[in-house]
C-alpha cells in the first residue's frame, strides 16, 4: 500500500527520486492524485516553510524541498487535468519590471504550488503588460509581486495601476513582498496584501483564496 | 583625529575622539551629487566626486567605490543588464557558468581594463584626494556571492546539495581571484578592503561553516597580509553564522538589521568591531532623526564600544537629509 508519510518525507528531506518514485507507485495502486497533494505535498511543504521560518532550514534545504515536490507533482498533473481537480487558488507570479532578483519570488513560488495553488510563474524582470496579459488569460485569482531594490518598489506600483486600468484591479487580490516591501508601502501603493517571507505569502493566499467568490 | 585615524585607532583597540562613521552610500551619493547612476558606476571620476562629496557633507570617516556585485563578473563575461539609473544586474537565467565545463576554462578577468580596472582607478583617485585623512574602502565579492554571480544563485544553492566538490572548487578559484584584485586596489591606495558576500545569509550553518567561512578567512588573511584592514560585509539575517562570521578575523564586520547587535556582540567576543544595523528602510529611510538617534542609542548600547556608526546595508535612495545628519550628528557627539 502507498505510503503517504514516505512521500512527505521524500520531499521534506529533498529527495527528488524518491517522491517520484513513490508517487508512480502510489498513482499505480490507484490513490487518488488529490489525496497524495492533500496527505504528503501539502503537509510536507507547510513543514518546510515551518522549518525555514523556524530556521532549521535555509535556502538551499527550501528549494531541494520544492525540487522534490515538483517531481512528485509531475506524474500527477495529466491525472488532475484529466479530473478536473480544482487547485486552491491561481496566483499569477513575477519579479516586477527592472529588477532580476528572483530567489525570494521563487521561494513563494514553489510553497504555493506545494500549498496546492496553480501557480503562474512569470520569472523576473516582468512588464505590467505581461501581469496583465497572464491574468487575463489565465483567470488568476491572485497577482503576487517581488522586489529586492528600493529603486524598483515604484514598478509594483506601476503594476497595480496597471491591473486598473485595464479594468482587473477588482478580480484579483494583490499581494506584495521583498527584503525592502514594507506593509506601510503596500498601503500605500493599494495592494491588499503583504507579507515578509514566503510562508507567511502562503498564509496570505490561502486568506484570499478563502475570500474569494 | 582625522576620520582615517579614528578608523585605525577603533580598530587597534585604542581611545576614539568620537564614534567613527562609515555608512555604505552608492545610489543616496550618486543622488546627492546630481548624477546619473549609470555614470556611478561606468566612469571612475564621476563616484569619486560623488563619494567625495557625500563623505564631506556629512563627515564620513571613509570612501567607497563599492557600487554594485557586476564588477568581476562583467569582466569574466558575465551577461549584465544596463539601467539608466540604478546597479547594472548579472541575468541569472544567462549565467557564465550555466553548464559546469565552463568552468575549465574560466580565467582571471585582466586587470588593467575594464569593469575592475575603473574600480581600481577610483580607489587611486580617492586616495589622492582623501587618503591622508580617510579611509579609502576598496571592494572585492566573496566566495559565496561571487560564485552565486558566476553560477546563478538559485542554481548555487542546490549545487551544495548536488555538487559540494564542484562548489568548494568554484570557491577557491573566487578567492584566489579576489586577492589579485584586492591586491591592485591596495597598490593603488585602498586602506581597507571590504568583502560582500550577501548570499551567504542564506545558506545556513552547516554549508556557511564547512564551505564559506574557511575561503573568507583565507581572504582576510591574505588582504591584511597586504597591510591593510578588512570589513565583512553579509547583508541579510547571518543570526546562525555569527560566531564564524567573527573567526574570520576580519577587523570590521557589519550587521544587518536581521541580525542583532547584541547577538554579534555575544557570538563574537569584546574585541571585534562591529558596524550597523539600523534597518536602511524601515529606521533611516522611513524614520525623523529624533527616531533615527534613538536606534542609534539602542544600536550603542548593544554593541558596547568597539562599534561603528552605519546602517545594516546601503543607505537607500530617498533617505531624507535630515536622517543622514542624524546619524552623523549621532557619532560626532558621542565619544569612543
Amino acid at each position: 500500500m502507498a505510503d503517504l508519510e514516505e512521500l512527505r518525507e521524500a520531499i521534506l528531506n529533498g529527495d527528488a527520486r524518491r517522491a517520484d518514485s513513490l508517487t508512480r507507485e502510489a498513482i499505480a495502486q490507484g490513490v487518488e492524485p488529490l489525496a497524495l497533494i492533500n496527505q504528503s505535498m501539502v503537509p510536507a511543504m507547510d513543514e518546510a516553510g515551518r522549518r525555514f521560518e523556524c530556521e532549521e532550514y535555509f535556502v538551499p534545504e527550501l528549494l531541494l524541498a520544492a525540487r522534490a515536490m515538483k517531481a512528485a507533482l509531475e506524474p500527477l498533473r495529466p491525472l488532475l487535468a484529466a479530473t478536473g481537480a480544482r487547485a486552491a487558488g491561481k496566483v499569477v507570479i513575477g519579479t516586477v519590471k527592472g529588477d532580476l532578483h528572483d530567489i525570494g519570488k521563487n521561494l513563494v513560488a514553489s510553497l504555493l504550488e506545494g500549498g496546492g495553488f496553480e501557480v503562474i510563474d512569470l520569472g523576473a524582470d516582468v512588464s505590467p503588460q505581461k501581469f496583465i496579459d497572464a491574468v487575463t488569460n489565465s483567470g488568476a485569482n491572485i497577482v503576487a509581486l517581488s522586489a529586492l531594490l528600493t529603486v524598483t518598489m515604484p514598478s509594483m506600483r506601476n503594476t497595480i495601476e496597471a491591473l486598473k486600468q485595464a479594468g482587473l484591479r477588482d478580480r484579483v487580490k494583490v499581494m506584495v513582498g521583498g527584503a525592502p516591501v514594507t506593509q506601510q508601502f503596500a498601503d500605500q501603493i493599494g495592494a491588499d496584501g503583504y507579507s515578509e517571507n514566503a510562508p507567511s505569502a502562503v498564509a496570505l493566499a490561502r486568506r484570499f483564496a478563502g475570500s474569494a467568490a | 583625529m582625522t576620520g582615517k585615524e579614528r578608523v585605525q585607532a577603533m580598530v587597534n583597540g585604542a581611545a576614539v575622539d568620537r564614534l567613527p562613521l562609515m555608512p555604505i552610500t552608492m545610489m543616496f551619493a550618486a543622488d546627492c551629487a546630481g548624477v546619473r547612476y549609470r555614470d556611478y558606476v561606468t566612469r571612475h571620476d564621476v563616484l569619486v566626486e560623488a563619494q567625495l562629496a557625500v563623505a564631506e557633507r556629512f563627515g564620513f570617516d571613509y570612501v567607497s567605490v563599492i557600487s554594485d556585485p557586476a564588477r568581476e563578473a562583467a569582466d569574466l563575461g558575465a551577461v549584465v543588464e544596463w539601467f539608466d539609473d540604478q546597479p547594472p544586474a548579472i541575468v541569472e537565467s544567462r549565467a557564465l557558468l550555466t553548464e559546469k565545463a565552463a568552468f575549465q576554462s574560466l580565467r582571471f578577468p585582466d586587470f588593467s581594463a575594464g569593469r575592475v580596472r575603473d574600480r581600481i582607478e577610483g580607489v587611486r583617485l580617492l586616495a589622492r584626494h582623501t587618503g591622508a585623512e580617510r579611509m579609502v574602502e576598496g571592494w572585492v565579492e566573496g566566495p559565496c556571492a561571487m560564485a552565486a554571480d558566476l553560477r546563478g544563485l538559485n542554481t548555487l544553492m542546490l549545487d551544495l546539495y548536488d555538487d559540494e566538490g564542484f562548489v568548494r572548487e568554484l570557491f577557491e578559484f573566487v578567492v584566489a581571484m579576489e586577492v589579485e584584485f584586492a591586491r591592485v586596489q591596495v597598490a593603488a591606495g585602498a586602506t581597507l578592503i571590504g568583502i560582500g558576500d550577501a548570499a551567504a545569509s542564506l545558506i545556513g550553518p552547516k554549508f556557511y561553516a564547512a564551505l564559506v567561512q574557511p575561503l573568507e578567512t583565507k581572504l582576510v588573511a591574505a588582504i591584511r597580509e597586504m597591510g591593510v584592514m578588512t570589513r565583512l560585509h553579509i547583508c541579510g539575517n547571518t543570526r546562525k553564522i555569527l560566531t564564524g562570521m567573527g573567526a574570520t578575523g576580519a577587523d570590521i564586520v557589519d550587521l544587518d538589521f536581521l541580525s542583532p547587535l547584541k547577538e554579534g556582540r555575544a557570538a563574537m567576543g569584546p574585541r571585534q568591531v562591529l558596524l550597523g544595523n539600523m534597518d536602511p528602510v524601515r529606521a533611516l529611510r522611513d524614520g525623523t532623526p529624533e527616531s533615527v538617534t534613538a536606534v542609534l542609542e539602542r544600536c550603542w548600547d548593544e554593541a558596547g564600544p568597539r562599534w561603528i556608526v552605519g546602517a545594516g546595508c546601503e543607505v537607500t535612495r530617498g533617505t531624507p537629509l535630515e536622517n543622514v545628519e542624524a546619524m552623523a550628528a549621532f557619532a560626532r557627539s558621542r565619544h569612543g
